[in-house]
């Protein structure tokens, strides 16, 4: 796989190892480098450290919710930081978090001091802050771009989170304040669960949902910023495979994050799907993920344009001795009955929705003229 | 032992022991660490007044204080220690008891004593005052508003945005009557947030009466005083202070006048000092990043201190965020307020 250029920044494969307590010093941004990934973002660094709450993590099959914080390291502490991480090579983002733009901006102006190869602001916490996130407000992005931008050179890459109205206007203000690039989406604010016998929250207060709960949202921000506006989009949320990269990227992202995935599995998480990244790539016939930028994004289509397509469910006595009644009982035109060991499909019941072609686990039911 | 003792027991002369203390990575790592080793035997401590004369350092800062007593200026002291100790320097802490003449006798005394910079907080000094220090070649960081003070590396806190959003909480929970006990420490910041009560009021369409502002000692038994006051004529329907320890003083003049907190009258801070989560009921306040504060005016100060070109410098000014606490004093009932 050929080397990307990101802000500027050449990185030798798209998948960034994002913010997060895997990157909370210098050791272990080095050791993320290591795993071979493209790029590090460090663990959000803050104006003053505080306290962690405990416990503060939980995860199930599908998901993480976390109240961690930010990094326990102050930014005097990340002068030699950085220099540790940075001692073989590779590209570090900076990441910062505050409340008001002169500390985004003193942080950030620290941090380029310290060698760090780009800044992240991150404004966008769902756990803790405030009951409206900040980065859901364009103006606020805005000013904190602004000043951000005024104090480094480096290039910066605002945060953005789903836990807003209107992302658009968000990735329109991080331009127009002259910021390089954006990050989508962060965390979204939610509850993983609760222990009914205790009727406890699985933890004790309102957190950050990661992984694949919200890849799909990921996705579509990613779309939605890449059809408003020209700039560089790091899709963050879900990956956990190379397929999950090249959807980001068919959806416009020029570069993706990975924490989760790389919380619950791993560094050795990053490496793996790096590798299935560039098996597709080799299995197609490309050196470089640049050309599948935005891809998908010409089939993505408003309601106007969407054909009003006669298909239905093409089943006429497809052979299905499978135990199961699944797409029988999921229809719901009731068009589909199974007998003589076959699965038929009433046409003129069936409307087209297309529920049973994913429900079926064989993948016998297609849509068709 | 001193420095010329320690030289003849390593056989090297004074200017490599020098070396060794100011600048080690200038001298052969075989050298250092036998010199350390005499050093650390012999509990060798150099004179640092001494180096602070042949390098102009001393290693030392001046924080002035206005009262030593208020917590608030103690948490604020702790983040310029937390930075300073970082950078192996020590705080002389001066206590100015709110005087002015006293606190231009401790920064001259400060002068004297060749610190390499000075932190101001809440200072009652003039702008005039405060250029003469720094002609001085000693870099100056102030905490804390003064309109009259421009052009120096500052840290700051928009009161009176704090005190608009918590008197509109007040107002959102049905609080039409509300009094002020107006504390008059730190000066400025006392003035923003009654600019900021009366601008929500007049919002509001609601008269700012007189007799519902009391300026108090912004001091526990202030407080007390103040709202025994305020409840003997006409009690208002909640009280809003420009301090916590002022809130701490009313809430218990409250409960001594056989009232309820928040159903008789509710109560507001300002400032989120450590105690106004553990008080019953728990005080609904304005948080002041305290410690953030200190932190950031001693980073600004050792910016100025080991710049290579102070001159060229242009001051720096980070302002910060209150953060509205919604909590239990004040009669919100909605629950999700106090979660974020």
């Amino acid at each position: 796989m050929k080397a990307i250029n990101f802000l500027g920044l050449e990185l030798k494969n798209p998948v960034i190892i994002a913010a997060g307590p895997w990157n909370r010093d210098g050791a272990a941004l080095k050791e993320s480098i290591a795993s071979g990934a493209g790029a590090v973002v460090t663990e959000s660094i803050v104006s003053d450290t505080m306290l962690d709450v405990r416990p503060r993590i939980a995860c199930d099959e599908k998901g993480a919710q976390n109240i961690r914080l930010y990094s326990d390291i102050q930014i005097e502490g990340w002068e030699r930081e950085i220099g540790i991480a940075k001692r073989d090579g590779g590209v570090v983002i900076a990441s910062v978090s505050a409340h008001t733009p002169s500390e985004l901006a003193y942080l950030a102006s620290k941090l380029e001091k310290f060698g760090a190869d780009a800044i992240e602001i991150s404004v966008s916490n769902p756990a803790r802050e405030a009951l409206e996130v900040m980065a859901s407000h364009a103006d606020v992005v805005y000013e904190m771009t602004k000043e951000v931008v005024s104090a480094v050179k480096l290039p910066v890459i605002v945060k953005l989170s789903q836990n807003t109205t209107n992302i658009s206007k968000v990735a329109k203000a991080v331009k127009a304040a002259g910021g390089s690039g954006v990050s989508a989406i962060n965390a979204v604010r939610g509850i993983l669960g609760v222990d009914v016998e205790a009727a406890q929250p699985v933890l004790s207060t309102y957190g950050g949902i990661s992984g694949e709960y919200i890849r799909p949202l990921g996705l579509a921000s990613v779309a939605t910023i890449s059809q408003t506006v020209d700039l560089p989009i790091c899709g963050i949320g879900g990956i956990t495979c190379g397929k999950h990269v090249l959807e980001y990227m068919m959806l416009g992202a020029s570069a993706v994050q990975v924490g989760t995935t790389v919380m619950l599995e791993g560094r050795k998480a990053a490496g793996r799907i790096v590798r299935e990244l560039e098996d597709w790539l080799i299995a197609h016939q490309m050196d470089c993920v640049d050309t599948l930028k935005g891809k998908a994004l010409s089939n993505l289509k408003s309601f106007d344009e969407m054909k009003i397509e006669p298909a239905v469910s093409t089943a006429k006595s497809v052979p299905c001795t499978a135990n199961c009644s699944r797409c029988m009982v999921s229809c719901l035109y009731g068009a589909i009955n199974k007998a003589d060991g076959a699965i038929h499909v009433d046409s003129d019941k069936c409307t087209g929705c297309g529920l049973c072609t994913f429900i079926c686990p064989a993948k016998k039911l297609k849509l068709a003229w | 032992m001193n420095i010329r003792q320690i030289a003849e027991a390593a056989g090297v002369s004074v200017a490599t022991v020098s070396r060794v203390l100011n600048h080690p990575e200038h001298v052969a790592p075989k050298t250092r660490d036998k010199i350390r080793t005499i050093m650390e035997e012999q509990e060798y401590r150099p004179n640092w007044f001494a180096q602070g004369l042949n390098f102009n350092r001393t290693k030392t800062i001046g924080l002035v204080i206005p009262y030593l007593l208020n917590s608030m200026y103690m948490e604020i002291a702790k983040g310029v220690e937390d930075v300073a100790q970082q950078k192996d320097f020590i705080t002389f802490m001066c206590n100015v008891e709110k005087n002015s003449e006293l606190e231009k006798n401790y920064v001259q005394r400060l002068l004297t004593r060749r610190v390499d910079g000075i932190i101001l907080m809440f200072s009652s000094l003039d702008e005039a005052y405060i250029r003469s220090v720094e002609e001085q070649d000693v870099p100056v960081v102030i905490i804390g508003e003064n309109k009259g003070v421009k052009g120096f590396n500052a840290v700051k806190v928009d009161c009176r945005l704090g005190a608009e959003k918590i008197v509109s909480q007040l107002l959102e929970n049905g609080h039409k009557s509300i009094g002020l006990l107006y504390g008059n420490d730190p000066q400025q910041e006392s003035l923003d947030i009654l600019e900021g009560y009366k601008h929500v009021l007049k919002a509001n369409k609601i008269t700012v009466k007189k007799e519902y502002i009391k300026p108090v000692e912004n001091t526990i038994e202030g407080g007390y005083l103040g709202a025994r006051k305020m409840i003997a004529s006409r009690p208002p329907r909640a009280i809003f202070t420009t301090s916590d320890e002022i809130a701490y003083g009313a809430m218990d003049a409250i409960k001594d006048s056989n009232l309820k907190i928040p159903s008789d009258i509710a109560v507001a801070g300002f400032g989120n000092a450590r105690m106004s989560n553990l008080i019953e009921p728990k005080l609904t306040t304005v948080e002041l990043p305290f410690h953030k504060m200190g932190v950031y005016a001693a980073r600004l100060l050792f910016d100025l201190i080991e710049a290579e070109d102070r001159a060229a410098e242009k001051p720096k000014q980070i302002i910060l965020q209150s953060k509205l606490r919604i909590r239990k004093s004040c009669g919100h009932k909605e629950r999700i307020g106090e979660m974020f």
